[in-house]
């Protein structure tokens, strides 16, 4: 495999100086989507989003290569406000192109399916990341466009879920197609808790768009908070002391493990195993205690700052994750093992919501449901940031690519994460505050983190005074959606669908944003 | 499945003590952030409302004569005031932080003359709650819960109130999947464009008398969400609103109370509130000295 370092010369393109394992190049409007197709050949459309210059909009493409530590940054000024659409030939790039075009008005150009994504009732002259509205003042009413691929055939019905759910849990709809008893179709109507983050960060100094990032989705809390902050300090040419890496590789890795207990519970819950939801939700709680001991807040918030971490993390806090930790490993083993023993539990997961692994690689999904279809990536490993490099795990993968196959990979994760905490641990990662920063210059980088659901992407563009000029959060939930509606139409039952939902462990609010 | 009933069984009770009494473990994670107007001097609250992330320190005028306003209910609890000034502001570990009106969350503290900060009287809003009779719940309480637009934070700690550790049906507390069958409207996250008309009409298919819990401080004041074009931020400006449980996201402990406030089985926590009738005198003064400074 070609790396991108060598690729992108062979294309004609001149790379110029980035922040360290990022390669930028530029190329003209004309030449973009063929370049970017010809480099996805080999790599992952990572992201693919725009920006507005004082000269016109931006679009920038991320690609990354399996076993190559770089990014490359491709990005072109648009002399209009129409692109060339990279989707029929990258379908990865689908519902960025999407995005870009209900966000920022611009036009992908033979784009198989130019709906909207997360819209519903906004004016189409408003594109919401370029139009002048001020603060709080409210745009009219339109029409909410209806996008329902039409079924046909006998008793044929459909049925809709939400936005409002039947418990505590996020909003969201869902349309389902049904004979009676078969799921034939189920159709995500997105965009319900659509809060436009990244436009709220524009202008807000860096301390206050932490603050965001951190509350892009309140279970990767960290993920997304690291990936940020990772981001300004690659910009600024910041370095983190060892010590703050490391503190910060433990509280990414308390993150998966409370997300991931929460996530096998739902699905144990699905499935009606209330022993085993109430266990994994005492497993969940327990951590979030300890995060609570280490940093003062269960979700790990206001813990990260540029340059380090902005309090040390609490003796009584390490002391006690140090008592708690063996405990946590025995029990996760075993209430693996009694599921995988438990057949009403595995009968309702095997083959359920299948994602084919050639599907998956069309999509460049990623986190554990990339990794339970043949997608083998993991930043961790791949591009290592805070102290992973220092740090022996595996990235379990699976190639079946049901809902059992998820939740192994999501078992076998636990057992991984628990194991770094301890070599973090192992290492004593007493620290004291991050230094202030002096200043933060004009610049941008890019910064990545694994979160729970799989890699995050936040691209940063600092002003002269520091302050945020651009940011571009991609979540993985950004891409694990994309296929969602695929694994569904598997030839499922109705009632399956709890499991569905609950295997794919998906955030609306990282997604709606 | 009888190894899971051994499992379940060999668990024992986990269960929080409280409300019947303090739980340290759940209880470690602070509620809020509490205001001692003493240890305020001019340039540490000039300092704090500069840190602050959202509206909830907001200070204008200088050194010699100026104001800082307090509002819990725009708190995220990043830790920057109580790292800047812990001597003026510190973490409450008390879970009993709901209150039954919105402006028992805010302070204010005016100085003149480069004196030291005091406390100004307000006029508390008269409790909807107390006016109207919550004994027609029977101090039982079937919960709609609607996500206005959350981060799922809120979420998270909701679902866990289910849980061995906060079971919340041993309050007499449940979530109901309908809003027909409920008595409270659970509102989580800064109201969304898109999620409007659902929380409008999920409210108007609850039969009176109904209560409405705005739960976090996206609901309460829009936090870091506060001027969006997407968002429509407090919560009390669409629905009369009867508890408020601050928090980023509030703790279960903390949603506890708030739903047990809702019902009548818990009272608000004192010490916590801002100044009312007890302190009105000394207040009073605090109010004429800005008059003077003005």
């Amino acid at each position: 495999m070609t790396r991108l370092v060598e690729l992108a010369p062979a294309l004609g393109l001149s790379l110029e100086a980035g922040p360290p394992g990022e390669l930028r190049a530029v190329c003209a409007g004309a030449s973009f989507t063929d370049l970017a197709a010809r480099i996805a050949v080999g790599a992952h459309l990572s992201d693919l989003f725009a920006g507005v210059n004082p000269e016109g909009a931006v679009l920038t493409a991320v690609f990354s290569a399996p076993g190559d530590p770089d990014w490359l940054l491709l990005s072109t000024l648009l002399t209009g406000d129409r692109f060339l659409s990279l989707t029929p030939r990258v379908h990865a790039a689908s519902w960025f192109e999407r995005e870009i075009a209900e966000m920022y008005g611009l036009v992908p150009e033979h784009h198989p399916a130019p709906v909207r994504l997360r819209l519903h009732d906004w004016p189409e002259d408003l594109p919401p990341m370029r139009c002048r509205l001020a603060p709080g003042e409210r745009a009219p009413r339109g029409e909410r466009p209806e996008v329902v691929p039409e079924v046909r055939g006998q008793g044929i019905f459909q049925l809709p879920l939400g936005p409002v759910r039947s418990g505590p849990q996020e909003s969201a709809e869902f349309l389902f197609t049904s004979g009676g008893e078969d799921l034939v179709a189920v159709w995500p109507r997105l965009g319900y808790k659509l809060r436009l983050v990244e436009r709220l960060a524009e202008g807000r100094p860096v301390e206050a768009a932490l603050a965001l990032a951190e509350r892009l989705a309140g279970t990767s809390t960290l993920s997304n908070g690291l990936a940020f902050v990772q981001a300004v300090e690659r910009a600024a040419g910041v370095e983190v002391p060892p010590e703050a890496r490391l503190a910060r590789t433990l509280l990414n890795e308390l993150e998966r493990l409370h997300h991931h207990f929460g996530a096998v519970g739902r699905v144990a819950d699905a499935t009606g195993l209330s022993v085993a939801a109430a266990q994994y939700a005492m497993l969940k709680e327990e951590v979030l205690r300890v995060c609570a001991a280490l940093t003062g807040h269960r979700y790990s918030r206001g813990v990260l700052a540029p340059g380090g971490l902005a309090t040390p993390l609490a003796a009584e806090g390490v002391a006690e994750l140090a008592r708690r930790l063996p405990g946590w490993g025995r029990r996760a083993e075993r209430l693996g093992g009694l599921l995988e023993d438990t057949a009403t539990f595995m009968d309702r997961l095997e083959g359920t919501a299948v994602l084919e692994p050639e599907y998956a690689a069309h999509h460049h999904l990623v986190g554990p449901i990339g990794r339970s279809t043949g997608v083998d990536r993991d930043v961790r490993r791949d591009h290592p940031y805070a102290a992973y490099g220092e740090m022996e795990f595996q990235v379990p993968g699976d190639d079946q690519g049901d809902a059992e196959a998820r939740v192994r990979v999501l078992l076998a994760e636990i057992g991984q994460s628990l194991g770094i905490v301890r070599q973090a641990l192992d290492r004593a990662p007493a620290i004291s505050p991050a230094p202030p920063i002096a200043a933060l210059g004009p610049g941008s980088a890019l910064g990545w983190a694994e979160a729970p659901g799989g890699e995050t992407l936040h691209f940063v563009e600092l002003d002269a005074e520091g302050r945020v000029r651009r940011w571009r959060a991609r979540p993985p939930a950004c891409v694990n959606w994309h296929p969602y509606a695929h694994a569904c139409a598997s030839g499922n039952n109705l009632t399956d669908y709890p499991v569905i939902e609950a295997s794919f462990a998906l955030s609306h609010a990282e997604l709606d944003r | 499945m009888s190894r899971w009933i051994v499992r379940g069984l060999r668990t024992g009770v986990r269960t929080t003590i409280f409300p019947a009494g303090e739980d340290p473990e759940a209880g470690r994670a602070p509620s809020a952030v509490e205001l001692d107007p003493g240890g305020l001097t001019p340039p540490t609250a000039l300092a704090v409302a500069q840190a602050c992330p959202t509206e909830a320190l907001v200070a204008e005028g200088n050194l010699k004569n100026g104001r800082l306003r307090f509002d819990l209910g725009q708190c995220i609890l990043c830790g920057r005031c109580t790292r800047l000034a812990p001597e003026a502001f510190r973490p409450v570990h008390d879970p009993r932080v709901a209150v039954r009106t919105r402006d028992r969350l805010s302070r204010r503290v005016t100085w003149s003359e480069g004196g030291r900060p005091v406390e100004e009287a307000v006029e508390l809003a008269a409790d909807r709650l107390r006016e109207r009779s919550w004994r027609v719940f029977g101090r039982s309480l079937h919960i709609r819960h609607l996500d206005a637009g959350s981060c799922n934070g809120c979420e998270s700690e909701l679902q866990l109130l289910s849980s061995p550790h906060y079971d919340l049906a041993r309050l007499g507390l449940f979530f109901t999947p309908t809003p027909r069958h409920a008595d409270a409207l659970l509102v989580t996250g800064v109201v969304t464009r898109n999620l409007e008309p659902a929380l409008r009409e999920t409210y108007e298919a609850i039969p009176e008398p109904k209560l409405v819990v705005a739960a976090g401080v996206c609901a309460i004041g829009g936090g870091c969400f506060t001027g969006g074009i997407m968002t429509h931020g407090p919560l009390d400006r669409l629905l009369p609103v009867d508890v408020y449980v601050p928090g980023c996201p509030p703790t279960p402990l903390a949603l506890l109370h708030g739903l047990l406030l809702a019902v009548g089985k818990a009272e608000e926590r004192r010490s916590a509130a801002p100044v009312g009738e007890r302190a009105r005198p000394r207040a009073a003064g605090a109010a004429g000295a800005v008059r003077r400074g003005e």
